[in-house]
């Protein structure tokens, strides 16, 4: 075993788990956090990568498209809490009606606006040498970006006034309005927050993955089984989830092949789940 | 007592009513001839099934422009598969049961087509497939109009060995298209004293192929033979590009272009790669030009037009031809005239069905990605017989046959 192959098993396994990461942020704000079963996520992140791709052929370089995205698509999030999200929380079945409503609808739009393929933006050819191998750079910038974005998402809910309102708005919103904090302005940044994330998400992975109506598909379903192995402790739980069953997936499928890397993210998703029924953060004594 | 006996009569009166309504159909004369048509305009798939339902209702008004096929007009009765399975079986069993088609083209994954043939088979309706696929088909009521593998791979394989090197390595997808290509692809790369240094088979879903490049890397092949299907599957040529492979290893792939995915992927990582289909937009036939200004009046001109697209405008015409032929829409008489050994000018060259094997003696272009999302062609292979098939399928002499064979 060489240093260099240990090394790339070790940065690719990586790569997929920020991935994992950058894609499921999102969805613990909005499904771990709030408890909105959103089934338009994949949408959103399609929404990211689409305001990304459109920014970057507008002549944004690709650093600003991204921002774009993100708070394009924070943007539109407020506007679907505005109209939907808020008449339905805490009735769990109807909002995850509505917003598969919304996913169809939003794909559908997104055919006929764009159609089938469109040109993307493309990853940067740098690549880093790794001994005999090499990997993207652009690869690693997303390890770093999955990072950032949690310990900003961390510091965002934690240390800021905003933060601690939003938390205290999930947790009990009676009690909330009455201390004097506008419990539905904060709820609509909330969820606005979580799409953002989404978008944010959208953006940075669209480089690598090329934006098509259904690109979320192939999240969607990851995030969810992260999020609900995360547990209670949302934010450091899905980080732990999905970094953990995102690079056993991928140190698999390096090994073997994709289709059991795939087998065995599902299958350490139930074992976790009977191991832990509630979460793997269920005694953790953390914050968020 | 009175109103409950006057609502009785009103509904007597109704039933009588809705009777002569429904059995009304029955009397008026049918004036148009049914065909099928299931493809997948919505899902992962759309990128091919969007252009396939197009290229079949373009063929349609064309024949009906021209009067028809005897001397009736033809109407397509279109259903959406949505990239799902279950939605082939679903929607095939409508048009066989209720719609009663005489003809059924559709299919785009080589699953679809199995799902469907068999069904095909036994209600006895042609069912024709148009697009690329792995090879191997025999059976009396599937006519293919797309390529087969033994027309592409042994085309591309040779190139490939001449211009990169003998070691492969293959991605696959993970359904019988993808592993039945890489045992064909073994099979060639041992007959030219090649070998297959590995391969790694991928969900449609996949999107991240981080593991498959590492793999690739640590193999050190000369040439990648990738057959990505489906949208998520096109970030591998991508990633591939992004990981400073390209310099090194070549890529070659059957049905790269097959989807417009050079359209997606970007100039850096679309060089380059080099793809083999029965048709492409950019290839100088006869017909082509005609064929690009009848799509781009109807559609647009958007997006360049694929291989299944000009696939299916063939199989439609080459069906009319023979139910002319037949004078009749019988299924044994038009199969019957299909296998009399009918050719049509197509915007890919003269395609003619082997009356044996029912798949298409026809040109297979070899073409190079440039920088504006196109191709260059490279080489021509005028009328490639479908060897294999002729070989291993004589429906002529056999016609209960039913399978799909496979090279050992």
């Amino acid at each position: 075993m060489q240093w260099d192959y240990l090394a790339i098993v070790a940065l690719s396994s990586l790569t997929s788990a920020s991935v994992l990461i950058i894609a499921t942020l999102g969805l613990a704000v909005i499904f771990g956090l709030m408890g909105v079963i959103n089934l338009a996520h994949g949408e959103f992140i399609m929404f990211g990568a689409y305001g990304a791709l459109i920014a970057t052929r507008a002549g944004m370089p690709l650093v600003v498209a991204i921002v774009f995205a993100a708070l394009v698509t924070g943007l539109f999030g407020a506007v679907v809490e505005r109209l939907v999200i808020r008449y339905l929380y805490g009735r769990l079945l109807d909002t995850l009606l509505a917003t598969w409503g919304l996913s169809l609808a939003l794909y559908q739009t997104a055919v006929l606006i764009f159609g089938s393929t469109t040109p993307g933006v493309g990853m940067p050819i740098v690549s880093v040498a790794i001994g005999r191998y090499s990997i993207s750079a652009y690869f690693l910038f997303l390890i770093a970006a999955a990072l950032v974005m949690l310990a900003a998402t961390y510091l965002i809910l934690t240390r800021t006034s905003y933060g601690i309102m939003a938390r205290a708005s999930i947790q009990d919103r009676d009690t909330a309005a009455a201390v004097g904090i506008e419990t539905g302005r904060i709820n609509t940044i909330t969820f606005a927050f979580g799409t953002g994330l989404a978008g944010l998400a959208g953006g940075l992975l669209v480089p690598a993955f090329p934006a098509t109506p259904g690109m979320g598909i192939a999240f969607v379903a990851k995030a969810f089984l992260a999020v609900v192995v995360a547990g209670p402790v949302t934010l450091t739980g899905a980080a732990v989830a999905a970094g953990t069953l995102g690079w056993a997936a991928s140190a698999t499928a390096s090994y073997l092949s994709t289709v059991m890397g795939d087998i065995i993210f599902f299958v350490a998703t139930i074992l976790l789940l009977r191991a832990f029924p509630n979460g793997i953060s269920d005694r953790w004594r953390l914050k968020l | 007592m009175t109103v409950l006996l006057w609502a009785r009569r009103q509904l007597a009166s109704l039933c009588v009513a809705a009777g002569v309504l429904v059995a009304l159909p029955a009397f008026s004369a049918d004036d148009t001839i049914k065909i099928g048509s299931l493809h997948d305009l919505t899902g992962g798939l759309n990128i091919y099934g969007i252009q396939q339902a197009q290229g079949l209702k373009l063929g349609v008004a064309d024949i009906n422009g021209k009067g028809g096929v005897l001397g009736k007009q033809i109407e397509v009765v279109e259903y959406d598969t949505q990239s799902d399975l279950p939605k082939y079986t679903q929607y095939a069993n409508t048009l066989l049961l209720k719609d009663k088609a005489v003809a059924v083209f559709g299919g785009l994954t080589s699953a679809s087509r199995e799902a469907v043939r068999p069904m095909m088979h036994r209600a006895k309706v042609p069912y024709f497939y148009s697009s690329l696929y792995e090879g191997g088909v025999c059976d009396r009521y599937n006519f293919i109009a797309g390529a087969s593998a033994s027309q592409q791979l042994g085309v591309l394989l040779d190139w490939a060995a001449e211009n990169y090197g003998k070691k492969f390595y293959i991605m696959a997808p993970d359904y019988n298209f993808g592993t039945i290509s890489a045992t064909w692809i073994h099979k060639y790369a041992k007959e030219m004293g090649g070998e297959v240094v590995g391969e790694d088979f991928l969900p449609l879903s996949a999107s991240d192929f981080s593991p498959t490049i590492r793999k690739i890397q640590q193999s050190q092949p000369d040439v990648v033979v990738a057959l990505p299907v489906g949208a998520s599957q096109t970030g591998f040529l991508e990633q591939f590009a992004a990981a400073g492979l390209k310099d090194k290893i070549g890529i070659v792939s059957t049905n790269y272009g097959s989807g417009n995915q050079q359209v997606v992927v970007s100039p850096d990582a679309g060089e380059g790669i080099i793809a083999s289909q029965e048709y492409f937009h950019w290839i100088d036939e006869p017909k082509n030009e005609e064929f690009k200004k009848t799509w781009q009046a109807a559609y647009g001109d958007k997006e360049p037009i694929i291989s299944e697209a000009a696939d299916a405008w063939n199989a439609v015409h080459l069906w009319a031809m023979a139910v002319e032929k037949a004078g009749t829409t019988d299924a044994e008489a038009v199969i019957d005239a299909l296998e009399s050994g009918l050719s049509f000018e197509g915007p890919n060259g003269t395609v003619a069905y082997q009356p044996g094997s029912h798949h298409l003696k026809q040109n297979i272009y070899i073409v190079r990605g440039n920088r504006e999302h196109g191709f260059d062609v490279v080489q021509v292979f005028k009328a490639v017989a479908p060897t294999y098939e002729d070989e291993v399928c004589d429906l002529t002499k056999d016609k209960t046959v039913s399978k799909q064979f496979v090279p050992e």
